[in-house]
């Protein structure tokens, strides 16, 4: 029996199979101290109007993904336009990326809890996967310089208070 | 070992297996994603199940059968 050796032997199936499976491996997720993704998306039930994540270098952007079927979202949507309504005059923005299938079931949502913070619509999953999103909701607290600063997973009552200490410290840190 | 290699691909492929990202749970939150149907379509297929296989006392809703009752 001859055995095969070398890659160049393999099934090219094979290897597409192999690839296949690594590729959820490829994608990083973002944590403290890196970089923000580049992030361009339509504003929330828009059909040409884009929001540039990179348009609000030199102010504290949270950027927090979020869903209608998303639990912690009932919590987290309302605290963060509180915040936002806090600390907006202050140079705080929020943007809410939405991972809704349906654009209906965010109208629904937004129905009960209204925000008054940017939204935005991600229907390729491009903002999420850039993000490389481990769970929902997440947010990602952006200083001025654009260096992703925290990272929170998942919402609670602490995270509230958390989120609004360490806004207020990028706050104060200077452009 | 080809043969072996092969099948190990074809099985990889043929599964079409997919991995769900915790953004995408959009599609797993939808009613018909749902391990149990909802209450009433629930009951719905309780009494219908009986009458179209031709069996009665099978589901925990009453008649059976004609499923006219």
């Amino acid at each position: 029996m001859k055995i095969s050796t070398g890659s160049a032997n393999l099934p090219a199936g094979a290897l597409f199979a192999f690839a296949l499976g690594l590729l959820p491996l490829q994608s990083v997720a973002v944590e403290a101290g890196a970089a923000a993704p580049e992030v361009a998306a339509l504003r929330l039930g828009a059909i040409s109007e884009t929001v540039n994540l990179s348009a609000f270098r030199g102010q504290v952007v949270y950027v927090d993904f979020w869903a209608s079927w998303c639990t912690p979202c009932r919590i987290s949507m309302p605290a963060l336009d509180v915040l936002y309504r806090k600390y907006g005059a202050r140079g705080l923005v929020v943007i809410g990326v939405n991972k809704d299938a349906a654009a209906a079931d965010a109208e629904r949502f937004l129905k009960r809890t209204p925000v008054s913070f940017t939204l935005v619509q991600d229907a390729h999953d491009a903002a999420a996967q850039a993000f490389d999103v481990k769970a929902m909701p997440s947010g990602y607290l952006v200083d001025r310089r654009g260096i992703v600063r925290s990272v929170h997973r998942g919402f609670t009552s602490e995270t509230a208070t958390q989120i609004e200490h360490e806004i207020d410290e990028l706050l104060k840190e200077p452009a | 070992m080809r043969f072996a290699a092969s099948l190990a691909a074809a099985l990889a492929l043929l599964t079409g297996c997919t991995t769900v990202e915790p953004y995408q749970r959009a599609y797993l939150a939808r009613p018909d994603m749902g391990f149990e149907p909802p209450v009433g379509i629930a009951k719905a297929l309780d009494k219908t199940y009986p009458a179209k296989e031709a069996s009665s006392g099978v589901g925990s809703v009453g008649g059976g059968g004609c499923g006219c009752n």
